[in-house]
């Protein structure tokens, strides 16, 4: 079974033309760190506002226009849904575009596009999510749907980290799920500064120090390919089968829907079969080509 | 139809005379998916203004084509790049144009030393991609209406006669000498599970790779090779979106800020041969190969896809690491 068989909501598609964008509009900026922002914006079109679905773990491709587009995943959950959520990191020419941009700016938003988690296969299970840096942004999605339906799950841990204080993307959410007595909130950085006074400890060590069951659970793995690389074999140790691992893929892309042809993993395409996908999919690729 | 400029033989506008390029013409250099998927071809205009950003959509290409003499090889490229561009999300540019299109094949009397298309269920004369299919016989064709749209050609003709007998003996006999002057073969039974067993094998890889200059003209000139990139083009407050032709084999293809899953250049060359004879066909059952010869006649340091195919080395236990 591959992972987009086991998420059955029904799909928004776009009608029409594919490759035009929807204009949205930013209503609000957040600074997470130094160099990444999120971004909350709006359809410029009201109808497309009230019928627009996405599920967590989808991408969309985010453009400026006149200076090019990308994709980035949505960070925002789909039961709240009153505006979407892009958390971006200034890498490149569109991404510092985009982080001049303020509120009343706008952007051309085409999608949502790719798999989703699956969560008919996570409900009654005890979920683990392990993040790094900017990583979390599709965690989040999934871990205040996940929140926001909170009976229909086991014990959720969440184990986060980033290469410095500094780095810790969405302060505010890890404050809320830190205070919510039903999540077990791990914290960690990779160098602390004079001001950190919580853990200190690469993202994989931290994991198999908390060490969380896998019996009768999934763990959600995302993060810097580095870290995800160092992150399936800790799992394994813990008794989590390559069906109990979940990640989600980031590769170069331009169109979205499976035919520019860059982001492929073997024949598998990271936009039109993923993002996500559980660790029995891409065991085999996961050292030549991930 | 073919046209030669400069000794160079591609696809031009007929000038509505004589068809003397059935003389000379063996095959264009760039494939007929040009036609469809244009090296450069804008999709949507913008413009910008104090309200904000206004889309166009640029005036849909209702031009029917008519394309004469096309080879069957490059006819079955077509039928392989419709899989890509009908599935799942339907691509308008594309498919809007390849509606509008006749496909008048030419079988080949002529195959070149680097054809080998008898070797991917195709043949020199394979009538099974075009609507109507052309033989020649000598001093005439023999026509034959493969879809609706080859038999509405034929009924609004004047010039074709029915025929006789002798002209069909004479067809099936040019149809069997073409087909044998395809003499170079390659082996593709098990070809896909070839290709994973030796996915690991780097010495390998590097060793095909070593001469490979990356130009990219392989993937450019080949008829099945669909990868496009998509850019912005913004002149004070107007602009287009527009894609054009890309490449496996530049690094820049899938370049990522911090990480590119193929910077080295045998991955790249990998990549290319794994997709067309490995995953095109998981995806899609077929070979995403026509065997037109053009990524060995153009290549200019000699590669050659069917040596590399005929090398493959023997399958060997695949290690797992991570």
């Amino acid at each position: 079974m591959t992972v987009s068989d086991i998420s059955h909501r029904p799909r928004f598609l776009a009608q029409g033309n594919v490759y035009l964008p929807h204009l949205a509009v930013i209503d609000k900026t957040i600074d997470e760190t130094y160099d990444t922002r999120t971004f909350h914006f709006n359809f410029k079109d009201e109808q497309l506002r009230e019928e627009f679905t996405f599920d967590s773990g989808q991408f969309c491709l985010l453009s400026i226009l006149g200076v090019g587009e990308a994709p980035f995943c949505i960070s925002s959950s789909p039961t709240r849904q009153d505006h979407l959520e892009c958390s971006i990191r200034q890498v490149g020419k569109l991404t510092r575009a985009l982080h001049r941009l303020g509120e009343g700016a706008e952007i051309g938003f085409r999608g949502p596009y790719g798999n989703s988690f699956p969560l008919n296969f996570l409900k009654g299970k005890n979920l683990v999510f392990v993040g790094g840096g900017i990583g979390l942004a599709p965690l989040r999605s999934l871990i205040w749907n996940v929140i926001d339906n909170r009976d229909s799950y086991g014990n959720i841990a969440i184990i986060y980290g980033a290469r410095s204080p500094a780095d810790l993307c969405f302060r505010y959410d890890l404050e809320a799920w830190d205070k919510d007595k039903t999540v077990n909130m791990v914290t960690t950085v990779d160098k602390g500064d004079d001001g950190w006074t919580g853990r200190v400890g690469l993202v994989p060590a931290v994991l198999e120090q908390v060490a969380p069951s896998a019996k009768n659970s999934v763990a959600i793995v995302c993060g810097p390919p580095i870290m995800i690389r160092f992150t399936f074999p800790v799992l394994e140790r813990l008794g989590f089968t390559p069906e109990q691992m979940l990640t989600t893929l980031e590769k170069r892309m331009k169109c979205g829907i499976g035919k520019c042809g860059r982001c492929n993993i073997g024949n598998i395409y990271v936009c039109r079969d993923g993002p996500v996908f559980s660790y029995a999919q891409i065991k085999g690729f996961i050292s030549s080509e991930y | 139809m073919p046209s030669r400029d400069e000794g160079v033989t591609n696809w031009a506008r007929w000038d509505n005379e004589g068809a003397s390029f059935l003389d000379w013409y063996r095959n264009t250099v760039v494939p007929p998916k040009a036609i469809f998927l244009p090296p450069m071809e804008a999709m949507f205009g913008f413009q910008k203004d104090k309200e904000g950003y206004h889309l166009e959509l640029l005036a849909s290409d209702e031009q029917k084509w008519l394309i004469f003499g096309i080879r069957p090889c490059d006819a079955k490229a077509l039928a392989i790049l419709d899989m890509t561009f009908n599935d799942a999300y339907e691509d308008p540019y594309y498919l809007a144009k390849r509606k509008q299109g006749v496909l008048v094949g030419l079988g080949c009397t002529r195959p070149y030393d680097s054809c080998f298309c008898t070797s991917l269920d195709s043949s020199p004369t394979d009538a099974t991609n075009v609507d109507l299919m052309l033989t020649d016989i000598g001093d005439k064709f023999l026509m034959e209406a493969i879809t609706d749209k080859g038999r509405e050609l034929i009924a609004r003709t004047n010039l074709a006669q029915a025929a006789t007998k002798a002209d069909e003996a004479r067809a099936k006999k040019a149809k069997q000498v073409a087909n044998s002057k395809v003499t170079r073969k390659i082996d593709t039974r098990g070809i896909g599970e070839k290709l994973l067993s030796c996915f690991d094998n780097k010495d390998y890889w590097e060793k095909i790779a070593a001469k490979c200059i990356s130009c990219g003209i392989c993937t450019f000139l080949c008829p099945t090779c669909y990868c496009f990139d998509i850019n912005d083009e913004l002149v004070k407050n107007q602009g287009e979106r527009f894609r054009s032709w890309d490449s496996c084999a530049f690094p820049i293809y899938t370049k990522m800020p911090v990480e590119n899953p193929r910077q080295e250049k045998w991955r790249r060359l990998r990549q290319k041969v794994c997709h067309k004879y490995e995953f095109y066909p998981l995806n899609f059952e077929v070979i995403a190969c026509i065997g037109c010869g053009r990524c060995i006649r153009q290549c200019p340091v000699n590669w050659d896809i069917t040596q590399i195919l005929d090398n493959l080395p023997q399958a060997q236990l695949k290690l797992e690491k991570c």
